[in-house]
């Protein structure tokens, strides 16, 4: 235990030179451009330079071992719940971000010219998505006060999981359908294509 | 006939204002013994604990003397509604007392400034870029008022935050002073608190060598100010290291 703890940092400690050292995840540069403090509890790690990089410093970066709860970014994956579907967006609850979930829920919308990458125009909302469907989407920008804007607009992204009006979970037919198994009903969905 | 005597009267004062202005003047001289034993510049030993709410993103729980105290910091999360978009995150500090915190039920309603200063103090220390457009929140509830309760606060909301993995610049520890007359008594419990002079409370970023803030009451000998400035800040650098043990000890724990 010794040993784990001598290579615990906490927030402020200062971890090395920036003679010697790059700061990364989990650490930061003081303002007077010598030391590098870490800024979460954590391990404290060092990384190789990538070789073909004139760089020659490690990289000492701060893995929390308690990381704290996942908040939606720009370019992340994440898994939602669309709530509402109007005629020029659906409204969507945040669950997932990348594979972890998050303690609240944050709000993310679809907009008809994010839900597909071709002919944006011609989007019905109502055949793309339905209240209740859960949907892979990736985080647009941090959007307005009130929601994330999300997009749809590739071939992984879209319905991962719907159920039909019978009650039953559908099985995806092509990127525009979904089956309900026991009915036979065919349902129009913007289906993920997930490998 | 009847010879009345010209009676006069002098009030004196009930036992109990007799027994406090005795207080007072013992406070005045230059040694007398404190009641929990310790001397002028010695602080009260510290318990520290994270991980005290497991509903909360990250919490922890101080006992300084007879002074209780448990933080909950939850976050970061979305912000309501009706917040206007902000490209920083924003910090939501609530400091409430329990009815059974004071010897009399339902005193703690006269320190509703303390939220606004648990906000200062720690706002400069908590890297807000870090999560744009979602809000963090902090709960501290004192369970029993001992004196000094706004410096343990602090110093335990700013270890809940560093156990909920929020990004800070350094931890911040708080330390209250009490002058009475001449004397400096470090750490003051609420009696020598109700009888003091003046009050002196700094927080201490202890790496970055930097102030949070500074709050000055009371009447002050302006000469003693700088030593108690001191005193004070090296009580905040040695309180410091006890926080960081604390962490370390609870990380340690969890990876063992």
């Amino acid at each position: 235990m010794s040993a784990g703890e001598e290579n615990i940092a906490t927030p402020g400690e200062i971890l090395g030179d920036s003679s010697q050292f790059i700061a990364g995840k989990g650490t930061y540069l003081a303002p007077n451009g010598r030391n590098i403090h870490a800024s979460l509890t954590g391990q404290r790690r060092l990384v190789p330079p990538p070789p073909d990089s004139a760089e020659k410093r490690l990289t000492v970066e701060v893995v929390g071992h308690k990381t704290r709860g996942a908040v939606p970014e720009p370019g992340v994956v994440v898994i939602a719940r669309v709530t509402r579907v109007m005629a020029r967006m659906a409204s969507a609850d945040i669950m997932c971000v990348e594979s972890k979930a998050v303690k609240e829920k944050f709000t993310g919308i679809i907009r008809q010219q994010d839900v597909r990458a071709t002919e944006i125009d011609k989007v019905d909302m109502y055949q793309s998505f339905r209240p209740g469907d859960i949907v892979k989407a990736e985080v647009l920008s941090l959007g307005d006060a009130r929601a994330y804007y999300l997009s749809t607009a590739k071939n992984e992204l879209g319905v991962v999981s719907a159920q039909s009006i019978a009650g039953a979970t559908m099985v995806p037919i092509s990127w525009t359908d979904m089956q309900c198994p026991s009915t036979g009903q065919v349902e129009k969905r913007k289906v993920a294509k997930v490998l | 006939m009847a010879t009345g005597t010209l009676g006069t009267y002098s009030p004196s004062q009930s036992l109990e204002r007799r027994h406090q202005q005795q207080k007072r003047t013992d406070f005045q001289e230059v040694d007398w013994a404190r009641s929990d034993g310790r001397n002028f510049h010695q602080c009260r030993p510290a318990f520290l604990r994270t991980g005290a709410a497991s509903s909360a993103s990250g919490s922890a729980y101080a006992e300084f003397g007879s002074t209780k105290v448990i933080v909950s910091v939850f976050g970061p999360r979305e912000s309501k509604k009706a917040m206007l978009y902000s490209d920083v995150g924003r910090l939501n500090c609530h400091v409430t007392y329990t009815t059974f915190s004071t010897p009399i039920r339902g005193q703690g309603f006269e320190h509703k400034e303390y939220s606004s200063m648990l906000h200062k103090a720690l706002e400069g220390a908590i890297m807000l870029e870090t999560f744009p457009k979602t809000t963090v929140d902090i709960f501290a509830l004192v369970l029993e008022s001992g004196g000094g309760d706004l410096p343990v606060i602090i110093s335990c909301a700013s270890l809940a935050i560093a156990d909920a993995g929020i990004m800070m610049y350094d931890l911040v520890s708080a330390v209250s002073l009490s002058c009475f007359g001449k004397n400096m008594v470090i750490d003051p419990t609420s009696e020598e608190e109700a009888c003091q002079d003046g009050s002196l409370m700094i927080t201490y970023m202890p790496s970055r060598n930097e102030v949070t803030q500074f709050t000055l009451t009371g009447e002050w000998p302006t000469a003693r100010i700088n030593e108690a400035m001191e005193l004070c800040l090296d009580a905040c650098s040695k309180l410091a290291d006890i926080l960081r043990s604390c962490l370390k000890d609870n990380a340690s724990e969890l990876t063992a």
